[in-house]
């Protein structure tokens, strides 16, 4: 029986418990890469030591396991740069995860192949930085990080280690874009995305802001790479139809609370420090919950329902944003408008830009 | 960094009557629900990438006897006195499962 057609979901989410959660390995990585919301240096000691150990890892895992959740993806930072990431990934799979990777691929070495063979993951997702070494090096702003991708994805298919793909578009990769994506398709049959939408720094670093900033695609642009590909217009075009993406306007006139999405229903995220997030970008001070001071267990029943209720009072949050019918077009949602502005409750000009260039493709009058 | 890599064949001997059968090293038995969820551990369990096993209701009543300890003739007569079946009518039942998930590695014979 496939994975989705189980009933078990429909009687995990009448419960309310969670199937899903990432955890954020380490914010350390061997790239720089010039967009990344998360990266420290490799070698930044103070980072390293903030990381959860392999076993409070795996009594998070145990925890997850207890209340029903079945998959857990493991990102960074860069994951494959802790020595005992083949421990965390076994003793997570051991405790009947289905275990999904994302990973620059640079770091694969022979065992990591041989690990991902024996025992193979849900999904190990490559970020495709650029094809040429020029422009790969110029978004990871590391000499010598091309090879080792290359060298990374070869050992993955020596083993027999189906990878997925997915790209960034970046104004430091675009020139190479069209490259790119048929990179990735000639290695891959099932699967390749991309993804234009950056989002700000969980650290606020001003400077990395900036250069977040700098690798936006205007609008225009960004809707134009979207039109080319059939598969993901088309996806927008049938949201549309199906009324999922145009919401009628003032639909939530009134109310003023922040979370209309998905954040902390049958899923979470677990940073590299041990804090609990309800996705994977809120990271706001007033939401996140320490799980080494509390359980998982408390941050899920007391925890989530208490950020979930939190409003916005922001006076153009709720002239705009809240009444909106493009929301879901927009990159707009108040983990994202936190990482911009350092509020939940604020619009995002560049956001708002986006999600109108958008309907302008799709002819919605929004 | 990792200590058995070898996990591969888990295999055993004919299965019997007389067997015993364990949950095999190369899956994991997850009880979720009320559903018993098997969730492979190495490569080569299952036919596509993401599969996952569930038992239906038969499965998990022969499951939940299989303690390390019973042999198959046990745990059909096990199975008998609790649903009051005809003596002997449910040892092909068990018998079949036990073949069945042993040739697909989520069982293995207790050696
Ligand atoms: C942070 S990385 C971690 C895994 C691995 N290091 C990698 O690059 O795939 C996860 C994904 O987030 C993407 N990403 C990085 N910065 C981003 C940003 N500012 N906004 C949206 N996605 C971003 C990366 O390109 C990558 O595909
Ligand atoms: S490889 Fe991934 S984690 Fe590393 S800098 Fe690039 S996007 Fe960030
Ligand atoms: S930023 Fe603009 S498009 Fe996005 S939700 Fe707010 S008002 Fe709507």
């Amino acid at each position: 029986m496939t994975v989705q057609a189980l009933p078990l979901w429909s009687k995990l989410a009448a419960k309310g418990a969670p199937h899903a959660f990432d955890l954020e390995l380490t914010a350390r990585c061997n790239n720089d890469c010039r967009h990344c919301y998360i990266n420290l240096p490799s070698g930044d000691a103070t980072a390293a030591a903030a990381e959860l150990g392999l076993d409070e890892i795996l009594g998070i895992g145990r925890e997850a396991v207890d209340m029903g959740a079945v998959w857990c993806l493991l990102t960074g930072g860069e994951p494959l740069l802790r020595a005992d990431f083949g421990d965390i990934y076994l003793g997570l799979k051991r405790l009947g995860l289905l275990v999904g990777v994302f990973t620059n691929a640079c770091l694969v070495t022979p065992a990591h192949a041989e690990l991902f063979r024996a025992y193979p993951p849900r999904d190990i997702e490559v970020s495709v930085y650029g094809v040429t070494r020029e422009t790969y090096e110029a978004v990871t702003r590391r000499p010598g990080s091309h090879a080792a991708f290359l060298r990374g994805l070869d050992l993955l298919a020596e083993a027999g280690v189906k990878v997925r793909f997915k790209a960034m578009a970046l104004r430091s990769n675009l020139g190479e874009f069209a490259e790119i994506a048929a990179f990735c398709r000639e290695r891959t049959a099932d699967f390749y995305r991309f993804d234009p939408l950056l989002h700000g720094r969980f650290d606020g670093d001003a400077v990395r802001n900036a250069e977040i900033e700098a690798e936006r695609l205007p609008p225009e642009e960004l809707v134009a790479l979207e039109r080319a590909d059939p598969e993901r217009f088309g996806a927008l075009e049938r949201g549309c139809t199906d009324g999922m993406v145009f919401q009628p306007s003032g639909e939530h006139d009134g109310c003023d609370h922040l979370f209309h999405c998905g954040a902390g229903q049958g899923s979470f995220t677990v940073g590299y420090d041990g804090t609990f997030r309800l996705c994977s970008s809120l990271c706001h001070p007033d939401t996140v919950y320490d799980l080494r001071r509390g359980t998982l267990r408390e941050a899920w029943v007391e925890w989530v329902p208490h950020v979930r209720d939190l409003r916005g009072s922001d006076p153009e949050f709720l002239q705009k944003c809240r009444r909106c019918s493009l929301v879901d077009l927009c990159l707009w949602c108040p983990a994202h408008a936190a990482l911009e502005t350092g509020s939940m409750d604020a619009w995002v000009d560049y956001f708002c830009r986006v999600a109108h260039a958008r309907a302008g493709a799709l002819g919605i009058d929004g | 960094m990792i200590d058995d890599m070898k996990a591969e064949d888990v295999s055993g001997p004919e299965v019997t009557l007389e067997s015993i059968c364990v949950p095999s090293d190369a899956v994991v038995f997850r009880e979720i629900e009320g559903d018993v969820i098997i969730v492979p551990l190495v490569a080569g369990i299952g036919d596509a990438d993401d599969e996952l096993y569930t038992l239906n209701e038969t499965g998990k009543a022969i499951w939940q006897k299989l303690d390390g300890r019973r042999t198959l003739a046990e745990v059909a007569a096990a199975l008998t006195d609790e649903y009051q079946a005809a003596p002997g009518g449910l040892e092909a039942d068990v018998l079949g499962f036990a073949v069945e998930m042993t040739k697909r590695r989520i069982l293995a014979v207790r050696g």
